[in-house]
Parts: structure tokens; sequence; C-alpha cells
């Protein structure tokens, strides 16, 4: 019965064979997708990993200890990662990335930071990184091909001294990521894009499904049994899905490198990084064909198909109310959670993720419901036609009608939520606006103490274009009720920051000079300090923080000057944009993953709405095509078709948004005490463009509608 | 071969009254592709008649059924519907035609199988623009006439073939078309409903006065017409028979 399935398949004349190769085709865009979005979670975990182990723990064993220090330093907004090494011994391990521990005075950079130091002038970059070029640090070290990374050699004693210096006898063991978390990014990933891309194989291997049943009638007519027959469906879809699948692994070869150069993440994967394991190899050679013949073997359950034809089961159980349950369940526990919150980060999790879970289970759930009433509601005010039709459709069956919009929806949930917690955090502590005073403010905090800057910086700060001010805080010696950790004298207070309370002459402020998430401004009043001026210069100095015009090179020279004078900074000199924009380009890198979810999920969306219409199509090609003889225009039937599949899909659409914005918001209030700010109106193009995409696939069937229903068809059936 | 007997009373246009021709094909040709269906095919039918269009399977009928439907457009000769043209009508004008001018019965497969008896029967009348309320208020009254009581909510699939053929019909002459075409409306039907079928199509096509076109092969169900004419080879043989 195998060989007599695959013998049908592939040699059953033009049309099996034109079946054959679309299913084929449809199944070969699903797993080359699907594999796309392996070998992208792989790749991901890849960065992640490479990450981690910049920061290694200590570690003791045989070999002679290296000395490890990683910092942050700062470039145009960009995070450099310095790595300083000194060995101990000849034994003492080699970072991974380069051929051997540089010396004192020697570095390695990588290809994206060589090709940095090389633009730009050295009073600005490359004064900061003195010392002979050893050679190129390679991608066995590096997050990204973009990363910015040095490793400098210094003495054991120097590397020692620095800050957050350990020593390690292993390189390589990356710790252990926070699993939870990165679980649960790989977890929304899956969920935004797999789920879009099986249901759309599943859907694909449905593709002429009513031709093919009418053809098993007839093979039950002469005797086959309904065993037969199941086995025959299974190896015809699994037949096109192991072709689908093939070619899909091509695709997915084929395409890598360029797909790797895409910044998913925010920066570029290494195409090698874009692998595929063992288990995601089988998963997908295996699963596909399997699952085609599991979605076969279903698809011949709603039918009976019996010597005499082929009659669809009666009309299904239309879906109940309760079925809102889990969806209102869980915005119950989301809103539970603005009166309750845990305060460890995992008691939150128990409280937010299954809230999450429950809204994401829920929609799917109630899916057929919505779509239900909602088709009802069409069906009872209809006036035209094509509405009363679309409408009957949807209400008869709306599992079916929103089987293939159900990936469109849980993707466009979980992208909303993404979206609307980004875009409000985002709002609230992103980079300070450019042009700002904030915006140009170079501060410094040092991490040993320090008795007083010599005059001659200040000199060589001020002599640069575009610096407005210097100014060296002082420790504050009190934890005071303002809680500012400096004080300075009045006279030293630059008017772009604030000005002085009355009578004061030693006034307590923060590092930055300006406090956290408020803007610097002249009219801040900033409390006294029982300090007296004599008292004042006694204090060891904390911070330095430079006034610049906001001007790239302004920002870079002073960075340049004050790391060559304090050359054992932790975090590099910074303006509050380096630490936001750091956050903020996380952030937006998640941004810009919810983005390619959104356009790939409608993409797909509408390949599986395009197989639902040819499907529906091919069964009603009868009475549609009498339809027309007997008068009714075209616009009817392709209105017809239009409905069914764009009302639910965008109604589903909106109710995805909008859950997904109701449940960022409560997610925010709860955890931030922040209010949704709505997403860009860039989001909102996304999604449109995405829906027309989707439309766009959905058009691309009409042709089908005027060729299937033409006068022939009435004739020939 | 008359029927007389079976024929309700009240036929608008008796033999010797003055009769006008609603719908006639002057010399048509028609091929598929190299094939020739029609060759030189010609009828006319007046106001008000049943004709019948017998003829073997191949002969043509359907194809001269569909070219006076202005469904197919002759590769030469005319087809005139009340002094209209229809063979130089574009598309969309042929399409107006059959949606407010003509109704259409064929052998299966007919109705919409989402929608309702009552929704397929208003259908034709929702597609011309009629409002739902009034639509569905017209379509039910068809459900008495054809003896369909109680069956207005029914999909397709939960009727009877006899039934769905009734409901085809209504929906046929729901709109009061002035010519209903019926293609082998009883060839799915089983001998009795076929008959069942056939006297409320004529009861209710002459209680209209509507003009019907009527394909079929079986003289049983010719014998329903005022008039048969057979087409052979793609032509139409002169009349048989005039019922008198």
């Amino acid at each position: 019965m195998i060989r007599f399935g695959l013998r049908l398949a592939l040699a059953g004349g033009r049309e099996a064979l034109t079946r054959l190769l679309v299913i084929a085709a449809a199944v070969a865009i699903g797993s080359g997708l699907l594999l796309t979005t392996l070998a992208g979670v792989n790749a991901t975990n890849a960065q992640l990993t490479r990450y981690a182990s910049m920061y290694p723990n200590a570690s003791t064993g045989d070999a002679d200890p290296l000395w490890w220090s990683t910092r942050q330093d700062y470039f145009h907004g960009e995070q450099i990662v310095r790595i300083d090494v000194a060995a101990t011994g000849s034994t003492a391990p080699t970072p991974v990335g380069i051929p051997s521990i540089p010396g004192p005075g020697e570095y390695y950079a990588s290809p994206a930071f060589r090709e940095l130091l090389a633009a730009h002038p050295a009073d600005q970059l490359g004064d900061r990184y003195p010392g002979r070029d050893l050679g190129t640090v390679g991608p066995a070290a590096l997050t990204s091909p973009d990363t910015l990374l040095v490793i400098a050699g210094g003495s054991p004693d120097q590397v020692a001294e620095l800050p957050a210096a350990k020593q390690v006898t292993s390189v390589g063991d990356a710790p252990a990521l926070p699993e939870t978390a990165v679980n649960l990014i790989l977890g929304v990933i899956a969920g935004g894009l797999l789920f879009p891309v099986l249901i759309f194989i599943g859907t694909a291997t449905r593709l002429s499904a009513a031709r093919r049943e009418q053809r098993f009638a007839a093979m039950r007519l002469v005797g086959a049994t309904p065993r037969q027959i199941a086995i025959v469906a299974a190896v015809e879809a699994a037949a096109a899905a192991v072709a689908g699948t093939a070619v899909g692994f091509g695709l997915f070869y084929a395409f890598r490198d360029p797909l790797a150069g895409i910044p998913f993440t925010g920066m570029p994967f290494f195409p090698s990084d874009m692998s595929l394991g063992v288990l995601d190899t089988l998963l997908v050679a295996l699963g596909v064909p399997a699952g085609a013949a599991v979605a076969a073997q279903i698809s011949l359950r709603r039918v009976r198909i019996s010597p005499l034809g082929v009659t669809r089961r009666v009309t299904p159980r239309a879906p109940r109310a309760y079925r809102l349950i889990p969806m209102v369940l869980g915005v119950a526990v989301l809103v539970f959670a603005l009166g309750y919150r845990p305060e460890s980060s995992d008691g939150q999790t128990a409280i937010f993720l299954p809230g999450l879970l429950l809204i994401m289970a829920g929609l799917i759930f109630a899916g057929p419901w919505l779509t239900m009433v909602g088709a009802r509601i069409m069906a009872r005010y209809a006036n035209r036609p094509a509405t009363l039709i679309a409408a009957r459709r949807l209400a008869d069956n709306p599992k079916a009608g929103f089987r293939a919009i159900s990936g469109i929806m849980l993707a466009l949930f979980v992208t909303s939520v993404a979206v609307g917690v980004i875009t409000t955090i985002v709002a609230n502590r992103g980079p300070a606006p450019t042009g700002s005073t904030d915006a140009g403010t170079v501060t410094t905090v040092f991490d040993e103490e320090r008795a007083s800057v010599p005059d001659t910086l200040f000199a060589e700060l001020r002599a640069i274009t575009g610096v407005r001010s210097a100014t060296a805080i002082r420790e504050n010696p009190v934890v005071t009720n303002s809680g500012e950790v400096g004080v300075i004298a009045c006279t030293d207070l630059p008017s772009a920051y604030g000005r002085c309370g009355d009578g004061a002459s030693v006034i307590e402020v923060p590092y930055g000079l300006s406090r956290w998430r408020e803007s610097a401004s002249p009219a801040t009043v900033w409390p006294a300090a029982s300090l007296t001026l004599d008292e004042l210069q006694r204090l060891p100095v904390g911070a330095m923080v430079v006034g610049t015009d906001g001007s790239a090179a302004a920002v870079e020279r002073t960075r340049t000057v004050l790391e060559v004078a304090f050359p054992t900074f932790w975090v590099g000199p910074n303006v509050p944009g380096d630490f936001e924009s750091d956050f903020a380009d996380t952030l937006r890198a998640w941004e810009q993953l919810a983005n390619v979810i959104i356009i790939a999920s409608l993409a797909l969306g509408g390949c599986s709405l395009a197989v639902s219409v040819i499907g529906g199509l091919t069964e009603r090609r009868r009475p549609f095509s009498l339809l027309r003889l007997s008068g009714a225009p075209v616009r009817v039937l392709r209105r017809v078709v239009a409905l069914e599949s764009a009302v639910p899909m965008l109604a589903v659409a909106a109710v995805a948004i909008g859950m997904g914005l109701l449940a960022a918001h409560l997610f925010l209030r709860a955890q931030m005490g922040y209010t949704l700010i709505a997403p860009e109106p860039r989001f909102y193009v996304i999604v449109v463009v995405g829906l027309a995409a989707c439309l766009g696939v959905i058009a691309s069937t009409l042709p089908l509608l005027e060729r299937i229903t033409g006068p022939e068809t009435a004739r020939s059936e | 071969m008359d029927r007389d007997d079976r024929r309700p009373t009240g036929r608008p246009a008796e033999r010797g009254a003055a009769v006008s021709v609603v719908i006639e094909a002057r010399d048509v040709e028609f091929s598929f592709g190299q094939t020739p269906a029609l060759r030189g095919a010609s009828v006319a039918v007046e106001a008000g008649e049943i004709l019948a269009v017998m003829g073997p399977s191949g002969s043509g009928k359907s194809t001269l059924l569909h070219c006076l439907a202005g469904i197919l457009v002759p590769d030469s000769g005319e087809i005139l519907f009340d002094g209209a043209r229809v063979h130089a009508m574009v598309e969309t004008e042929r399409s107006s035609l059959r949606r407010d001018r003509f109704g259409f019965v064929f052998q299966f497969g007919q109705l919409v199988p989402e929608l309702t008896a009552v929704e397929n029967v208003a259908l034709p009348l929702l597609l011309s623009g009629v409002r739902r309320k009034q639509a569905l208020h017209k379509a039910y009254d068809w459900f008495a006439r054809l003896g369909l009581d109680g069956l207005e909510q029914r999909r397709s699939g939960e009727l009877s073939g006899g039934q769905a053929q009734r409901v085809a019909l209504a929906r046929g002459l729901v709109a009061e078309p002035q010519v209903l075409f019926a293609d082998e409306p009883t060839g799915a039907l089983d001998s009795l409903t076929g008959e069942q079928v056939m006297d409320l199509l004529v009861s209710a096509a002459r209680e209209q006065g509507t003009t019907v076109i009527l394909v079929t092969h079986e003289a049983r169900i010719a014998a329903y017409a005022d008039r048969e004419v057979m087409v052979r080879d793609g032509r139409v043989n002169a009349p048989d028979r005039i019922a008198s």
C-alpha cells in the first residue's frame, strides 16, 4: 500500500504531480523558515555564551593563573570591551581567540575595533590604547563580527590592581547563563515564530484535500479499506513533505550567509553560529514529514469517505463561552500582580510568567469562540451576499477559520507585549536627547581614593574645543537625607547644572551633577552641605564631571584625556547616553527581533490563509461557478474570499495587539510603576505593512478563483 | 407526446393567439478549440413557452443553452433577447442580464453549502441589491409554494436530493425571471422525485408567466414542455412537435 501511495503521488498524472510540487514548495518555505529559526536560536545562544565568557569566574587549577580584568569603555555610544590580562607563569592559559598572551604594552583587537582605530584620530580613540598591536582577535572570542574588543597585556601587578581583577586557570569555560531568562527569551522567540511556521506546514499539507478525498472515495468503491486509504493519504502527504523538507534544507544553507548578516538581535551573527545541532536536524528532517502524515490522518477524520463519495461530517459543535476562561484568568493574574508584588525576582517571575502564558494559551483557546461570535454578528447584519456567505462559512466552522490565523494572533500578542514594554522603558530611561546638557556631560567616577586632581589636567581638558567646564566632585562624608554622594563648592558649580541654595557655600550634588532619571537644568537648586570650604578641600575626589557641547569629537577627546590620566577605571568615562544607549540598544535589539517576528509571522499567516483559501475554493468550485453562470459578478466571489480571510485576520490582529498592550501595561504598572506609552508609529507601520503583505498573498490566489469558477467547471463536473 | 393533462391552466400563450418571441438563436456556431459544438443552430422561444431541448450526449444542447443564456459567446450567429443583441454585449452586461432577467436550475451542486436553504433562495435577490429583510421575506414565500415548509434553516448537506432541487428551483424563480434555464434539472433524481420537481417547475413557471428552456435527454421530462427541439451534431432540427 505504501508503494501504491507513492505511485499515486509521483505518477498520478499532471494534477497529482502539480499538487505534490505545490505542497512540497509550501513545506520547503515552511521548513526553511523553521531551520532558520532554530539556527537563529542557536546563534543567539552562541552570542550569549561568548558574551558571558568575557566575564569569567575566578578559577583554580594546576596551571599558572592568568590575571583577568574585564572593563568597559565607550566610543560614539558603542561599548568597547577591554580585557586586561597578565600571565603569572608559562602555563597560564591563553585567552580564546588569540594565539598568545599579550605582554605589557601589547594588545590584540577585534576586526571591528581595528577599523574604528584606523578611521578616527588618535586623540579621540587611539591614545587610549597605546602599545604594540599584535594582531586580530579571532571569531571564537567575539559575540558578533561587529564586536569591539581589545585584549591588552599588562604586568601581573598592574592587572591585579585593576577593578574586578581575578585569577583564572582555564579559559573558555563560560559561566552558566541565567537559564530562566534565556529560556524565557528563547521561549518567546519560539512561541512567536515557530507556531506560525508549524501552522503553515500543517495547512500546506491540506492543499487540494477535497480532490484527494474524492479520489479516495473512488478507491473505496473498488474495495480499498479505510485503513488502506489512511496509509495512502499518509504516504502521499509524507512524500511531498520529504521533498519539501529536503528543499527547505537547501534553501537554508543557500541563504544562511546573507541571513547571518541581518542584525536580528541588534548585531549580525557569524554564519558559522547559524548552525544546526543533530537534534535540530533530526527534528526537522523526521518531524516535518511525520507531522505531515499525522496532519493528513487528522484531516481524514473530518470527512467520511464512503464508496459513494465524500461527505463532510456534521457541522462541528459550536465553541462555547467557557473558552474565554484561561484568557480572563491570565488577565486576572496580571491585575492581581498590581496589588501584590513579590520582593524576589523569582517570585515576580512566578506571577508574571504564568499570567502571560495563560493569556497566550487563552487567546488560542478563545480564538474559535471569538471568530464564531464575530461571524454570527456579521451574518445577522449582512445585507450583501458576499458578507453573508463569508460570515456563514466562518460561523459554520470557526475552528477552521481561526486555525490559519492563530499563528498571527500569538505572534502579534507576543510582539505587542515586547514592543509596549520596550517603548515605555526606553521612553522613561532612554539616552539624553542630542544637544542637551546631559548628552554632553562626561563623568568618570574613581574606584580608588584620590586626594586631588592636578591642575594640569583641568588645563588640558579646558583646552579641548567644545569643553565648557571641568569639575572635580569630592566624596560626601555623610549619608544625607538627599542621598547625594558628592559635595562641591558653590563657586565650582557650572551654571548649566543648577545653583546653590540661599546662603550655601558648599552643596550636596550627585556625581553626574544631575539626579537619576532627571535632566540637568540651570533651575535646579542644590541643598547646602554642612561643611566649610576648608573641610571640603580635605575630602577625597570621587568623580570628575566635564561639560562639553555634546559634539562627538569633544566627548571622545575628553574621554581620551580622562582615561590617560586615570587608566585604572572599571567603567570608562561616560555620558548618560552611553549607559542608556547600552541598555536601550539591548532593548531595541529585542524590538528589532519583535519586528522580524511580526513580518515573518504575518507573511506565514498569509501563506497559511492562501492555502486555506485555495482549499475552500476547491471545495466550493461548483456552487461558485454556477453562481457565476447565474450572473453573480466575479467581484462578489472575490469579496467572499477576501472577507473570509481578511476579516478574521484583521479582527485577530486588533484583539492580539489590544491584549498585548493591556498585558504590557499591567506588567509595567506592577513591575516598574510606569504607565504604558503607545508604541511608536513604526510599530504600526510594520504591522500594517505585514498585514498588507499578508493580504497580498491572499490576493495572489484570486486569479485562481476566476479560473476554477469558469463555465467549463459547470460543464465538466 | 402532448402532456396537456399535466399542464396547469392559465398558460399565457395559447397556440393561435398573438405570440412574441422572447429569446432566439440565429445560425449560432460555437467551437471548443478545434471541436465544433454548434454548427448553425437556430431556435426561437415564445414568451411563456416551455421548450425542451433534447439530444444525445455531446450533441451540443447544453452549449446551446449556455449561448442562449449569455454564458458563452457564439463564434458567429446571433442571440437575441427581447430584441437586445446578447452576443454583442460585454461580460458585465451579460452577467447583469443573467442576474436580473434569467433564472437557472442545474443538475446538482448549485446551493452554497454554508448558507441556509432560505438564504440560498434569497441569494439572487441579494445579488440584485434587494435588502436582506425583503429578500428573506420573499424567499420564505417559496417554501410553502414548493412544499418545503420547515426546511428553511437547513443547509444543503441536510437536504435530500429532491429537496435541494426544489430549493434550487425556488432560487431560480424567486427573482421572477423572464426566462428560466434548466439544465438537466432532474438528472440526479429518481423518477418519482424528478416528476415532483418538474410538476412544481412547470406550475410555478406558468403561474409567473416565465419562459422555460429545459435541457434534457429524457423524453419523460421533455413531455412536460409545450414544444421540443432536437439538437444533433450541433444543429437544431425542425421542431418534432408543437404542442397543440
